[in-house]
C-alpha cells in the first residue's frame, strides 16, 4: 500500500505541478503544443495517487513488488519521454536557425552590393553635376 | 552545353583562413577566369573577413559560425537564387588546386554525371592522406558501397561538383557537421549519377585542417551511424 504521508504530498506536488504549468500559459511563456505532454503525463500522475488499487493493479502487472516504486518508475519514465520530446524540438529548431542564419547572410551580401552600386551612383551623380 | 556557356559557381567554405585566401582567388583567377566563385566567411575569427572586404572579393559573411556543412549549403542557396547550372565546391585552404575545375565540371556538362567527386585515389598521385586516416576512408567508402551500392573511393573529398538537380537539393537539405559522406549517400539516394575523377591534392601550407587528430573516433562513429540510419529514415526526409 502506498503510505497516506506519501500520498497527500504527492497529491500537493501535483497540484503545484498543474499551477505552474497553468501560470507559464498564462503569461505565454510556454506554447500549448508543448505543453500536452505535460499535461497528460500530470493526469498519469494524479489518476495513480488518487486510486491507489488502479496503481497496485500496474504495479504488479508491470512486475514491481511495491506500488511506490511503480509511482517512481512510471514518472521516471514520463520524464525520458519528456527530455527526448525536447531533444527533438530544439532539432527542429537548429534546422530552422541554421536556414535562417543562411539566409541572413546571403540578403546581407545583397544589401552590401546595392549599397556599394548607390556610393557608386551617387558619386557619379555628384561629378556630373559638378561638370554643368 | 560548353564551359563558356554554362554558369559555374566556385564555392569557397573558409573559415580561419586570412593566410590563404588571396593566394587562393588569386589562383582560381588566374587558372579559370571563366567560372565565378563565392566566399563562404563562416565567421571566422580571424581577419578572413577584412581580407575579402579589402580585395572586394565577392563573398558570403555568416553571421553565426555553421560548420563546414552549413556553410557549403549557404553556397548552395546562392547558387540556386542566382541560377547557377553548376556548382563546385572547393576548399579555402590550398589544398585544391583550381586546375581539375575542368575535369570536375565536363562531365556535368557532358550529361554522363549528375555529382562529379575529385578523387585523390583514382591515380594516387599527389597528397594521399595518412595511414590511419586512409583505413576510415576504406571502410566509409565499404560501407556506403554496402548500404547503397555506389563506389566512392575517396568519400572525405571536399572537392566536387554538382548540376542544376543537386544544387537544388542540397540547397534545402545537406548534412550540417562532417557533411562530405552524407551527401554522397543523400546524392545517390536521389538518384544522382556519381563519378570520381582524379585531382591531385596539396598538404595544407597554412591553418589547421577541420578534423583533429583526437576527433577521429568521434568523426567514424557519427559519419557511420549517419550513413546507416540516411535510408531507414529517408521516407520522413522526402515530404
Amino acid at each position: 500500500m502506498v503510505p497516506f504521508m506519501l500520498r497527500v504530498n504527492a497529491l500537493l506536488g501535483i497540484i503545484f505541478y498543474f499551477a505552474i504549468i497553468f501560470y507559464l500559459l498564462k503569461k505565454k511563456a510556454l506554447m500549448l503544443k508543448y505543453t500536452l505532454l505535460w499535461i497528460f503525463s500530470g493526469i498519469i500522475m494524479a489518476i495513480m495517487v488518487l486510486f491507489p488499487a488502479l496503481l497496485k493493479k500496474f504495479s504488479l502487472l508491470i512486475g514491481i513488488s511495491t506500488p511506490s516504486n511503480a509511482l517512481f518508475a512510471a514518472i521516471l519514465f514520463f520524464i525520458l519521454l519528456i527530455l527526448m520530446s525536447l531533444t527533438s524540438i530544439i532539432s527542429r529548431l537548429n534546422e530552422k536557425n541554421i536556414k535562417l542564419i543562411q539566409s541572413v547572410a546571403i540578403l546581407e551580401k545583397r544589401v552590401r552590393e546595392l549599397e556599394n552600386m548607390q556610393t557608386k551612383t551617387n558619386v557619379a551623380k555628384d561629378q556630373l553635376l559638378k561638370q554643368y | 552545353m560548353s564551359i563558356q556557356h554554362s554558369k559555374i559557381l566556385v564555392m569557397i567554405p573558409a573559415y580561419n583562413e586570412e593566410e590563404n585566401i588571396e593566394k587562393v582567388i588569386d589562383n582560381l583567377q588566374r587558372r579559370v577566369p571563366e567560372v565565378d566563385y563565392v566566399i563562404i566567411n563562416d565567421c571566422s575569427r580571424d581577419k578572413t573577413r577584412e581580407v575579402c572586404r579589402k580585395n572586394s572579393f565577392n563573398y558570403i559573411d555568416l553571421p553565426v559560425n555553421l560548420g563546414i556543412g552549413g556553410g557549403v549549403q549557404a553556397g548552395y542557396q546562392y547558387a540556386l537564387k542566382n541560377g547557377y547550372d553548376i556548382a563546385i565546391q572547393n576548399d579555402g585552404d590550398c589544398q585544391h588546386d583550381p586546375a581539375y575545375i575542368k575535369d570536375v565540371v565536363s562531365p556535368i556538362i557532358d550529361g554522363q554525371a549528375d555529382i562529379v567527386i575529385g578523387s585523390r585515389f583514382v591515380t594516387g598521385e599527389g597528397f594521399q592522406s595518412t595511414g590511419v586516416r586512409r583505413i576510415g576512408i576504406n571502410f566509409l567508402s565499404g560501407l556506403i558501397k554496402l548500404w547503397c551500392g555506389v563506389r566512392v573511393k575517396d568519400v572525405t573529398s571536399g572537392y566536387r561538383g554538382v548540376n542544376r538537380k543537386f544544387i537544388e537539393i542540397y540547397a534545402s537539405e545537406y548534412a550540417q557537421d562532417y557533411p562530405e559522406p552524407e551527401a554522397i549517400i543523400s546524392g545517390a539516394m536521389n538518384g544522382a549519377k556519381i563519378m570520381e575523377v582524379p585531382v591531385v591534392m596539396h598538404e595544407r601550407t597554412g591553418g589547421a585542417s577541420s578534423i583533429s587528430a583526437w576527433r577521429s573516433l568521434y568523426y567514424m562513429i557519427k559519419v557511420s551511424l549517419a550513413i546507416i540510419m540516411y535510408r531507414p529514415t529517408l521516407a520522413k526526409r522526402c515530404k
